[in-house]
């Protein structure tokens, strides 16, 4: 399969069941300048499978907000309207992954753990925003399963076959990796670029042409979680690190023990929160 | 930090976070040395889950401290060379010898080397 007819392919993704119709509706109103997060809030609250599904991601640990948020206006006001807008368009995605690849999965919500600590350590602005970027940030994966699925296997297959990462055989077979996949995606969905780049770019962080710390953060988190040997990426290896992104956000010895200790935490509080899915369905 | 639900509780352990019930209510605070009557207490209260210092109850399939040390350096073993990871499989290491045997075990792991 050649670049363009893969373009083609996920060109097509579009109209699949990824986006729920409430997003076109939302990307409006939020245009209007005049809109609050109560007004935005009324209209998620409309669908209540939705909602409930959002307050039950908002709650979650790898957010930690200390107090339950109960209404969706106050879940806007408390993690910016970016992050509820990626949550809805990514929650059907996410409801394929729970059933077809629980590794994935847990990979991808450990990671947004791990960002959501270091973005909080390193006092950026808005850590909920850079634990929304590591959720999605292996969307290319999540799709080329659902959506290419006997070339995802031939990818699995060799990757463990060949001793190679994931994104080294996709390169090959498909003339680009799972970061630029799930760029191209988010960008379609017209999510906004503080989350498009660093999916695009979190095995290559410097490439960023904005948002380069959050692109470091999440590169680094996924490198973390797969260490301390949590969730199932596709191979079983740490991937390797980017040293000047590294030099970016140095974590300290002592502060390195500290992530560590807080995200070994909030995992086992996570797995109480995949099991409440697991049960609920 | 180990989650366990509190029909494994025993006395002598030590909280890692508050005791809390199904409803959210605290009841006892994060560092309380358990007892059998404050155990009791607390399953008359409703709570169904602690969380508790260290890891004090073996789970059934649960690997073990050196097999899990062994997984850890497979995984890093394409970047074995960067000075950077190796620091920080060093020190999820330690982390987990610490959680399960102690600082002290650490320490005089490191002394006997
Ligand atoms: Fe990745
Ligand atoms: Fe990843």
């Amino acid at each position: 399969m050649d670049k363009a007819e893969l373009k083609k392919r996920l060109n097509d993704i579009q109209s699949l069941p990824t986006l729920p119709p409430i997003v076109s509706k939302l990307n409006e109103m939020v245009a209007d300048e005049d809109i609050t997060a109560v007004k935005l809030g009324k209209v998620i609250e409309k669908d209540q499978v939705l909602t409930s599904k959002l307050l039950k991601m908002v709650n979650s640990s790898f957010f930690g907000f200390p107090q339950r948020i109960s209404t969706v206006s106050n879940a806007i006001v408390l993690l910016g309207f970016n992050v509820i807008k990626t949550l809805i368009v990514t929650s059907s995605i996410f409801e394929v992954m729970q059933a077809s690849d629980v590794g994935l999965f847990e990979h991808s919500l450990g990671c947004a753990t791990a960002c959501g600590i270091i973005a909080k350590m390193r006092q950026i602005k808005n850590p909920e925003e850079v634990s929304t970027a590591g959720l999605i940030h292996d969307l290319g994966k999540i799709v080329l399963r659902s959506e290419l699925p006997e070339e995802y296997e031939a990818i699995v297959r060799e990757a463990q076959e060949e001793g190679l990462y994931m994104r080294q055989v996709e390169k090959k077979r498909l003339g680009v990796g799972h970061g630029e996949i799930g760029g191209m995606l988010a960008r379609q969905w017209n999510l906004p670029e503080r989350l498009v780049f660093p999916i695009e770019f979190h095995h290559k962080p410097e490439l960023a042409p904005e948002y380069k710390e959050i692109a470091a953060i999440v590169h680094f988190s996924d490198i973390l979680i797969r260490a301390v040997g949590f969730g199932y990426g596709g191979d079983p290896w740490v991937p390797g690190l980017d040293h000047v992104a590294w030099e970016r956000i140095k974590l300290s010895k002592s502060q390195m023990r500290e992530v560590i200790a807080e995200l070994d935490e909030k995992l086992i509080e996570l797995q109480d929160f995949t099991l409440e899915i697991k049960v609920e369905g | 930090m180990q989650r366990i639900p509190i029909k494994l509780a025993k006395a002598e352990m030590v909280l890692a976070k508050d005791a809390v019930t199904p409803e959210g209510q605290v009841l006892c605070g994060a560092g309380t040395k358990l007892s059998e009557e404050l155990i009791a207490r607390l399953k008359k209260q409703g709570v169904l889950v602690l969380s508790v210092k260290g890891h004090p109850v073996k789970e059934p399939g649960e690997k073990s401290l050196s097999e899990r040390l062994k997984a850890l350096d497979e995984r890093f073993s394409k970047v074995k060379k960067d000075p950077v990871l190796r620091a920080l499989e060093h020190l999820i290491g330690e982390y987990w010898i610490i959680e399960e045997k102690g600082e002290d075990f650490l320490e005089k792991l490191k002394a006997s080397k």
